[in-house]
């Protein structure tokens, strides 16, 4: 074996290990699809050839490129990664409106191909067809005159040094808890959305950091392989990379490193070793890999999703409870509406974290008194759907500290006006106040973080994130949970995260649901499922919450249990709405109830008001 | 100006062959709900097949006749294979897209390695042409035309006309309910695959006419041009694709009289985009 063959593996090897990493922070951590995963390689290799390139009149002018800066080393690759970056910048229109993720996924794909097609044919700009040679390596002729084996070596391990700080780098992200939420849009965008995450700002930093990961890969290929052509950079080289991030284990950073050893370099080593033989036609062994790359992937979809290394479980030891776990309950007390030395009794660590925790709670107004205040407001709300009326003209108020109920036989219009109160649905007509601000033009991410949370009809927990993580993924302002914040590393947002880990600790104790806590949220039953999401609610310190159907599918004796933590949250000064069809619930714990028909409302007041009321019980309540 | 009304020429061939690939790929994603991009896979299958027979001195014409049913098989097989058990197992519409992915692979590089890389064409006349009005058309190319309104005329009076139709919109709609007012929707599921898989091959013959040679990845940029019509229209609606067709066919073939022929594609991407960007349900759907 020799070695410059295991040099040209190696190198191979930490370039496309890199890129599998970029690509899966993308898809496998983040759930963005990027099927336009080689444009930003491509644009890293461009860049980095024409800044180390000398002006295109040298070598005879035999090729056209702009750029030629003759730039020494490493500003090519520097170059590489800023350039991979910038160019993914654009592409966050495509998620930025509420588009479809695999229609996102198609539009990087098209530009992929145009891309390509463009590259080829227009020779000015980077040669066209024939695309960069020459394009000098680094430091050849410079600093270091050494033999070339010894440089070779040296190029090596450079590059799996880089590879080893990228891998180091994306870890950080992801286990923060920025990548956390990250994970969290992964499994549920829509309730991410709703817990406050900005997910275009996500979806926008995982683009521009996965694309200059991928820039910077291409710029070490093209300073080793030293020419860069379209033909290196078809759409389907992204399909390669899909299928090593899928193989090796999509969201698992040591699963994308053995993908990329398996697919891209594994089959480019295997089919060396096919005896070339003259009865074969020539385009047989090509072929045949990309079918056996389609294959792989339509295969390991099928029987082993999560790939060779799975995604490992992030479980969270929580400390020993400090003293007497406090029957405090509500992870409020850290905050506003209790007196400092409250925080003593709930384990949140020390009073530096619980002045920040204070700080952050600030914002929701939420004094003990003021109970009966109009909270949330709705006017003259509609929403249309294509000339049905799905909710028309409904005016109300829900006051501080009540547990109002909503009711309405099926497609009276419930899901729907709580979806527009919360901001998932914009409304065709009238105005949302909450706490006297108008909200009606804001998004559901903004209004989350004003203190009004809802919970979703259908189970949303993220099926992937233990419960733990669940809770921890709808703290407001950990520190960490920013892209600035996880790059800054543990010691940044550690005092933050405990505190987080103390609350959510509470709140599982009060629901019983403590033994749960390194379980993931998917294997858990259905009425587990939805505490988990109400006190994911909870975990965000809400001023409001808007439940669906809380109790929906939910075991008697468990649907009981929740409805009497809901109206204690109530008494502690809580503001409740809830959509829900039973009507025993209704009568046991809401008050007031609001009974919508078509749309419309129909009556307001106690339960026992409204059974007086003869076209309320026709509407609804017969039966 | 003749060149440019020679480009309209082309525009409405062009127009002509994506019309039938469009109807067929959006009715095929409506009903189906896979966005199957292993559809120009299956087209360049049907223009093999058609070349297969050809190569055996029997008229083209007889090829597409064979290709047509051959697509319709593959396509039912496909879904019974590969989507449907997907499906049913809940797979997310991404992972549906990577595995047409997957299966676009190969389709398409199990034909190159049958096939071999070499472009080929088919044999066959062109015909006399016809001029009018500084339109130049050879007989193959209003055949094709003639056939793409053929193609729209019967799909209009399938989803129109027949009961089969209605539980394809149906299916469309709202599978579970259309399930539940007793629509049997595997069936309905079947015959959509079946005759969106028919149009796919004829669109694979006469777009591989038109094209003059073609090897195994010719359709992976008319891919592009199919979606932005469908796109254009709004995915799920075919007489939105029909609109899409014209549009996009027109405008990638009369473009090509300002720029360099070489990037008439741009028009179809960057329509494709905008729509994507700007109105994902296309220009006749609902607000998003």
């Amino acid at each position: 074996m020799n070695a410059f063959y295991v040099i040209n593996i190696l190198i191979y090897g930490a370039v496309d290990a890199m890129a599998c990493l970029g690509l899966n922070q993308q898809f496998g951590i983040s759930g963005v699809t990027n099927f336009g995963f080689i444009i930003f390689q491509a644009a890293g290799g461009y860049a980095a050839a024409i800044l180390a390139l000398p002006a295109a009149t040298a070598n005879g002018g035999f090729q056209s490129y702009i750029g030629g800066w003759n730039l020494p080393f490493p500003l090519p690759w520097i170059g590489a990664a800023v350039a991979g970056g910038v160019v993914a910048l654009p592409f966050a229109f495509l998620f930025g409106r509420r588009l479809r993720g695999d229609f996102a996924a198609i539009g990087l794909l098209v530009t992929a191909v145009l891309l390509n097609l463009l590259a080829t044919n227009y020779r000015p700009l980077l040669n066209g067809d024939a695309g960069l040679s020459l394009i000098p390596t680094p430091l050849r002729n410079g600093m270091f005159s050494i033999q070339p084996l010894s440089y070779e070596w040296v190029f090596t391990i450079g590059a799996i040094v880089l590879c080893a700080l990228v891998f180091l780098f994306v870890r950080r992200i992801t286990e923060s808890p920025y990548g956390r939420s990250l994970r969290a849009m992964r499994d549920n965008d829509a309730v991410a959305d709703s817990l406050g995450k900005n997910l275009l700002s996500m979806r926008t930093a995982m683009l521009v950091t996965g694309g200059a990961i991928a820039g910077l890969s291409g710029g070490i290929l093209v300073s080793y392989i030293t020419t860069w052509s379209p033909a290196a950079w078809g759409y389907a080289e992204t399909v390669v990379l899909f299928a090593a991030v899928i193989i090796g284990g999509a969201g698992n950073h040591w699963g994308a490193i053995l993908g990329a050893l398996l697919v891209p370099v594994g089959f480019e080593e295997v089919t060396r070793y096919i005896p070339s033989s003259n009865n074969l036609p020539p385009n047989l062994i090509p072929s045949l890999e990309w079918v056996a790359i389609g294959l792989l992937i339509v295969i390991f979809l099928w029987f082993r999703p999560q790939g060779v290394l799975p995604e490992r479980k992030r479980v969270i030891k929580v400390p020993a409870p400090a003293g007497v776990p406090a029957p405090v309950g509500v992870p409020a007390p850290a905050g506003v509406s209790a007196p400092p030395g409250a925080a003593d009794g709930d384990g949140a660590g020390s009073p530096a974290v619980t002045a920040a925790v204070s700080a952050v709670s600030a914002d929701h107004v939420r004094s003990p008194d003021g109970v009966g205040d109009v909270v949330l407001a709705a006017r003259g709300v509609s929403r249309d759907y294509g000339g049905v009326k799905a909710v028309h003209d409904v005016s109300f108020e829900v006051r501080k500290g009540t547990l109002t109920g909503l009711i309405g036989p099926n497609g009276a219009g419930k899901s729907t006006l709580l979806a527009m109160l919360a901001g998932t649905l914009p409304v065709s007509a009238g105005t949302v106040s909450y706490l006297g601000q108008d909200v009606t033009s804001l998004p559901a991410f903004r209004r989350a973080r004003m203190g009004l949370v809802r919970t979703f009809q259908l189970a949303s927990e993220f099926k992937r994130l233990t419960v733990m993580e669940n809770l921890l993924s709808a703290v407001p302002s950990n520190r960490g949970d920013s892209l600035r914040g996880a790059v800054l590393g543990r010691r940044y947002w550690r005092s933050d995260e405990s505190a987080a880990i103390a609350r959510a600790e509470q709140i599982l104790e009060r629901f019983g649901l403590e033994k749960f806590a390194n379980e993931y949220a998917g294997d858990l039953s259905g009425g587990q499922r939805r505490l988990v999401e109400i006190m994911r609610a909870l975990m965000t310190d809400p001023g409001m919450l808007l439940l669906d159907e809380p109790m929906a599918g939910v075991h008697p004796d468990l649907a009981r249990r929740i409805g009497e933590r809901l109206t204690t949250l109530c008494e502690e000064g809580m503001t409740i709405l809830m959509v829900e069809h039973e009507l025993a619930i209704m009568d046991e714990f809401c008050d007031p109830v609001v009974v919508m028909a078509e749309g419309s409302i129909l009556a307001e007041g106690t339960m026992t008001q409204l059974r007086a009321r003869t076209e309320v019980v026709e509407a609804y309540l017969v039966g | 100006m003749s060149l440019f009304i020679a480009s309209i020429g082309f525009g409405l061939v062009t127009a002509a062959v994506l019309a039938i690939a469009s109807v067929g790929f959006t009715l095929q994603f409506g009903v189906t709900n896979v966005l199957n991009l292993a559809y120009g896979g299956v087209m360049i299958l049907g223009a093999f097949v058609a070349y297969l027979v050809n190569e055996n001195h029997i008229s083209v014409w007889i090829g597409l006749l064979v290709a047509i049913p051959a697509c319709a098989v593959a396509s039912v097989a496909l879904n019974a294979g590969i989507y449907a058990p997907f499906q049913r197992r809940g797979a997310s519409p991404i992972t549906m897209v990577i595995v047409s992915l997957g299966m676009t692979l190969i389709i398409e590089f199990g034909v190159e390695a049958l096939a071999g890389g070499i472009p080929v064409s088919y044999t066959m006349g062109n015909g006399p042409s016809f001029q009018a009005g500084g339109l130049n058309l050879t007989t193959v190319q209003l055949v094709i035309m003639a056939m793409a309104v053929a193609v729209m005329a019967g799909v209009h009076v399938v989803l129109r006309y027949t009961k089969l139709g209605k539980a394809m919109r149906a299916t469309a709609a709202n599978r579970t309910l259309a399930r539940n007012c007793g629509i049997r929707t595997s069936r309905v599921i079947n015959f959509t695959w079946a005759l969106t898989g028919a149009l796919c091959g004829l669109a694979g013959v006469v777009f591989a006419m038109d094209a003059g040679s073609f090897d195994s990845t010719s359709t992976d940029i008319f891919l592009v041009l199919i979606l932005a019509a469908v796109f254009l229209g709004g995915p799920g609606q075919a007489y939105g694709a029909m609109i899409g067709a014209v549009v996009i066919g027109l405008a990638t073939e009369i473009s090509a009289v300002f720029i360099p022929a070489d990037y008439k594609y741009v028009v179809a991407f960057v329509a494709l985009l905008v729509m994507l960007g700007v109105r994902p349900t296309g220009l006749l759907g609902e607000r998003a």
